[in-house]
C-alpha cells in the first residue's frame, strides 16, 4: 500500500477530556460575538487576548518561550472546540498554527524570545504573505524581491489575498532574494515584515460575501533588518514546504460548514422526514471519518513525522465535504427552518468558493496526492 | 493491528495471493466452485476464526475473522466466507457445534407451524447451491418488535434450490424449504440478538469493500503507469492524476473507517454503521474512476478489475445499503434530544 495513505488510528490522551470541558466552559461565558461558520471569517483581538489568558495560544511551544509545553493532541482539542463553536479565532490563528512553529524550527534564539512570548500573550498577530498579483499556485514565480543593503535588506513588491493584514502586526513574507536560476526554488527567503512600517501599505479588498478580510499589501523600499530574516537566506522554499502538514491537516479543513450541519440537525429534532434524516446521517458519517483521519495526522505530527500526503488528502476530502454540506442541505431544508439555519447556510454558500482555494487549491493538492501515488 | 493480527493478515494474504488468481475467480463464475481454495482455508484454520474451539471453531476473535475477510476480498475470493462467518457466529453464541459448512443465515418468507413444519422460500441466497447447511430465521407473524424469533438449522438435503446469480456474478439462488424440524434444531432468539448478528454481516462487507478498494487503487495506479498513449504513460496526464487523487481520498477514508472496526475489542454498532455507509459511498465513486482509467480493458469480463468492481456493487447493497445506515446513524444522533451534535461527535472513540 502507498505510504502516504496510512492513517493509523490514534487515541486522544485521557487528560484532554478535562481540557475540553474547560474550553466549553470558557466558550459558554463568551457573549460578545456571533458564531461564524468559517474560521477565516471572524477576528477579534479581544477574544484572542482572553484565549491567551487561558494559556491556549502557543500551547505546544516550550515553556521557556512562554509556551504551554503541551502535546499537539491537546492543542487539537482546543482548536476543534473553538472551530465547532464558530469562535472568532482569526487574529491569532496564523501565529499559533504556523508562524510560531516556523520560528521554533528555523528562527534564531533572539527571534524566538522576541516573538513567541508576545504571541502567547495574545499581543502579536501574524499574517502570511505568499500570493502575488501574478502568482497564485505557482509560488516559485513570485516577483517581490529584496536586495542586500547594509545591516539588512531593501524590500519592494506586493502581496495579495493576505488575510488579516489590516489587523495583524507582522506577516511572514516569501521574497526573492537572489535572481531566479535553473532551480526555480532557489533564491527565496522568508522575512518577518512589520505591517505597520511606513513603507508598507495595506489596502483592503472586499470578498464575494462583501466582507473585508483579505488585502493587497504593498512594499515600498521597506528596510528589513537582518534579524528579521527567518532561517538562512535562500532556504525559503524548503521552509515554506515544511509548514504544509500543519497547515493542511487540521480541523479547519473540514469544519467550515459545521454550523450549517449543526443547525440542520437541530431543526430535525422536530422532523421525522426520512430523506432529511438520512442526509444528516450521511454528512455525519463523513465528518466522523474526517475527524478520525485528522487526529491520526495530529498524532503523527506529535511523533515528529511529516505526513505531507496525508495532509493533502485531508484537505482535499475535507474541502470537498465542506462544499457538499450546504449544497445538499439546501435541497432538504426542513419546513420549520430556524433563522440560525438560514443564516448559516447563506454565510456558508457565500464563503464556499474560498474553501477549495485557500491554503493550496484543490488542483495543487490533488497533484501532491498524485505524487504520493507515484504518478509524477 | 496487534502483532498476532498482522500474522493472521499476512498468512491470509499469502494464501489468497497464491491460491486465488483471477482464473480461479473466473472459473467459479463459470460454475466451477472453488472447492480447493475452501479446503486450503480450512486446513489453515482460516474458516472459523472467532468461533470457540469447544464449538468446533478455530478460536481467536471476530476481529481475526474480519481481517481474513479483508484479505479474501482483495482477491475477490469466490466463496461464501462472510456468510459462513455470520452464521457461524450465530451458532457459536447459541453454544452449538458447527454443522456441515458452508452455512448461511437466511431471512426470507418462512413459517414454522406449531407441529414443527418449516415452510417457505427466499429468492436471493448467495451461494445457496454450495451451502451444506442453512440457518433459517422464521418470520414472526405479527411483526411485534419484542416478539422472539425462531432460528431453524436445516441441512442442504432438506432444501431445494433454483439457481440464479447476482450482480457480482456469484451464485445467488432461490431456496425452497418444506421440512419437518426436530426441536433440538430450533433456537429461540430475540430480535435484538438477530440484529447484532446481522451487524456482523455489515461489518464484514465494510472491511471487505475497504480491502477490495485498496487493491483496486493499486491496480489502477499500476495500469496508469504502464499504459502509454500520445507517447507517454497516461499517469503523466493531469486529467488522470486528478481522478486518481480523488480515488485515493475515497480509499484513504474507507481504510480509516474499516481500521476503526479492526482496532476495537468488540464491534460498536455506530462504528459499523459509519463504516458501511461511508465505504459504500466510496465504492461507487471509486469503481467509476477505476473503470474510466482502465478504459475498455477493464470492461472485459476476464479482467481482475471487474471481478472486484462487480463485488463492490453487490456488497454495498448487502446488509443495509448506504441510505439504510445513514438513517441509522441519524437516528442515534437525533434521538438523543439533550445531546448537541458536536458533543456527541466528540464522545465517539477516535
Amino acid at each position: 500500500m502507498f505510504q502516504g495513505m496510512n492513517f493509523s488510528p490514534a487515541s486522544l490522551p485521557p487528560a484532554v477530556a478535562r481540557l475540553r470541558e474547560e474550553v466549553r466552559a470558557f466558550l459558554a461565558e463568551e457573549t460578545d460575538w456571533q458564531p461564524n461558520s468559517d474560521f477565516n471569517a471572524g477576528a477579534s483581538p479581544a477574544f484572542s487576548k482572553r484565549l491567551a489568558q487561558r494559556g491556549w495560544i502557543g500551547m505546544t511551544w516550550p515553556t521557556h518561550y512562554g509556551g504551554g509545553g503541551k502535546s499537539f493532541l491537546e492543542r487539537y482539542v482546543v482548536t476543534e472546540e473553538l472551530l465547532a463553536a464558530g469562535a472568532p479565532v482569526g487574529c491569532h490563528w496564523i501565529a499559533d498554527r504556523q508562524s510560531g512553529p516556523l520560528l521554533l524550527k528555523f528562527g534564531t534564539e533572539e527571534q524566538r524570545h522576541r516573538f513567541l512570548p508576545a504571541i502567547v500573550a495574545g499581543d502579536c498577530f501574524f499574517s502570511i504573505g505568499m500570493s502575488e498579483p501574478d502568482t497564485g499556485s505557482d509560488l516559485a514565480s513570485i516577483r517581490t524581491r529584496a536586495v542586500k543593503v547594509d545591516g539588512g535588506w531593501c524590500l519592494n513588491g506586493s502581496k495579495i489575498w493576505t488575510s488579516g493584514a489590516h489587523l495583524n502586526h507582522y506577516m511572514v513574507t516569501l521574497v526573492r532574494t537572489a535572481a531566479a536560476s535553473e532551480n526555480r526554488h532557489a533564491g527565496l527567503s522568508q522575512f518577518i515584515v512589520p505591517t505597520r512600517d511606513p513603507g508598507v501599505t495595506v489596502r483592503g479588498i472586499d470578498n464575494l460575501a462583501g466582507e473585508s478580510d483579505f488585502n493587497q499589501v504593498f512594499f515600498d523600499d521597506v528596510f528589513i533588518a537582518d534579524d528579521l530574516v527567518v532561517g538562512e537566506p535562500g532556504n525559503g522554499w524548503a521552509q515554506v514546504m515544511s509548514e504544509l502538514a500543519y497547515e493542511r491537516s487540521g480541523p479547519e479543513r473540514f469544519l467550515s460548514a459545521f454550523r450549517v450541519l449543526a443547525e440542520f440537525v437541530r431543526c430535525l429534532q422536530s422532523s421525522s422526514d426520512k430523506q432529511q434524516r438520512t442526509l444528516a446521517g450521511r454528512l455525519i458519517t463523513h465528518l466522523v471519518t474526517l475527524r478520525r483521519m485528522s487526529i491520526s495526522v495530529a498524532n503523527m505530527l506529535e511523533n515528529g513525522e511529516m505526513p505531507d500526503t496525508q495532509a493533502a488528502l485531508i484537505k482535499d476530502l475535507g474541502n470537498t465535504y465542506e462544499r457538499m454540506v450546504p449544497e445538499l442541505i439546501r435541497l432538504q431544508i426542513p419546513e420549520q427552518r430556524s433563522q440560525a439555519l438560514a443564516s448559516a447556510l447563506q454565510e456558508c454558500i457565500l464563503h464556499a468558493p474560498s474553501f477549495t482555494l485557500r491554503g493550496g487549491t484543490r488542483e495543487i493538492l490533488r497533484g501532491i496526492i498524485a505524487r504520493g501515488l507515484g504518478l509524477r | 493491528m496487534h502483532e498476532d493480527q498482522m500474522l493472521v493478515a499476512d498468512t491470509a494474504n499469502r494464501i489468497f495471493s497464491e491460491e486465488c488468481p483471477p482464473e480461479v475467480v473466473e472459473q467459479a463464475e463459470n460454475g466451477i466452485y472453488a472447492e480447493e481454495l475452501w479446503e486450503t482455508l480450512n486446513a489453515n484454520g482460516l474458516l472459523l476464526a472467532g468461533v470457540d474451539e469447544a464449538n468446533g471453531g478455530c478460536g481467536g476473535s471476530i476481529i481475526d475473522a474480519l481481517i481474513i475477510l479483508r484479505e479474501a476480498a482483495r482477491k475477490a475470493a469466490p466463496l461464501p466466507l462472510a456468510e459462513t462467518f455470520v452464521a457461524g457466529q450465530a451458532l457459536n453464541q447459541l453454544q452449538q457445534p458447527m454443522p456441515a459448512l458452508p452455512i448461511t443465515l437466511v431471512r426470507g418468507n418462512f413459517e414454522l407451524s406449531k407441529s414443527g413444519l418449516l415452510k417457505g422460500d427466499c429468492s436471493r441466497v448467495p451461494f445457496g447451491r454450495n451451502c451444506q447447511s442453512f440457518l433459517i430465521a422464521v418470520n414472526d407473524a405479527n411483526e411485534q418488535h419484542k416478539q422472539p424469533i425462531s432460528l431453524c438449522l436445516v441441512d442442504a438435503d432438506q432444501a431445494s434450490i433454483e439457481q440464479g446469480k447476482n450482480i457480482s456474478g456469484e451464485p445467488c439462488d432461490r431456496l425452497l424449504i418444506k421440512t419437518e424440524m426436530t426441536a433440538s434444531r430450533i433456537f429461540t432468539v430475540d430480535r435484538q440478538w438477530l440484529n447484532y448478528v446481522e451487524l456482523l454481516g455489515a461489518a464484514s462487507r465494510a472491511v471487505m469493500m475497504a480491502g477490495a478498494l485498496e487493491e483496486m487503487l493499486q491496480m489502477t495506479v499500476n495500469y496508469a503507469l504502464e499504459r502509454r498513449q500520445f507517447g507517454k504513460a497516461i499517469a503523466k496526464f493531469q486529467a488522470i492524476q486528478q481522478q486518481l487523487a480523488v480515488f485515493a481520498g475515497e480509499v484513504a477514508a474507507s481504510k480509516r473507517a474499516a481500521d476503526t472496526l479492526l482496532e476495537s475489542a468488540e464491534l460498536n454498532a455506530l462504528d459499523v454503521a459509519i463504516a458501511k455507509a461511508r465505504i459504500g459511498e466510496a465504492s461507487g465513486i471509486s469503481a467509476e474512476i477505476a473503470h474510466q482509467v482502465h478504459g475498455a480493458i477493464g470492461y472485459t469480463r476476464e479482467h481482475r478489475l471487474n471481478q472486484l468492481t462487480r463485488r463492490l456493487w453487490q456488497w454495498r447493497d448487502e446488509f443495509g445499503n448506504e441510505n439504510y445506515w445513514q438513517h441509522y446513524v441519524a437516528e442515534i444522533f437525533l434521538n438523543d434530544a439533550a445531546g448537541e451534535l458536536w458533543q456527541e461527535i466528540t464522545e465517539l472513540k477516535v
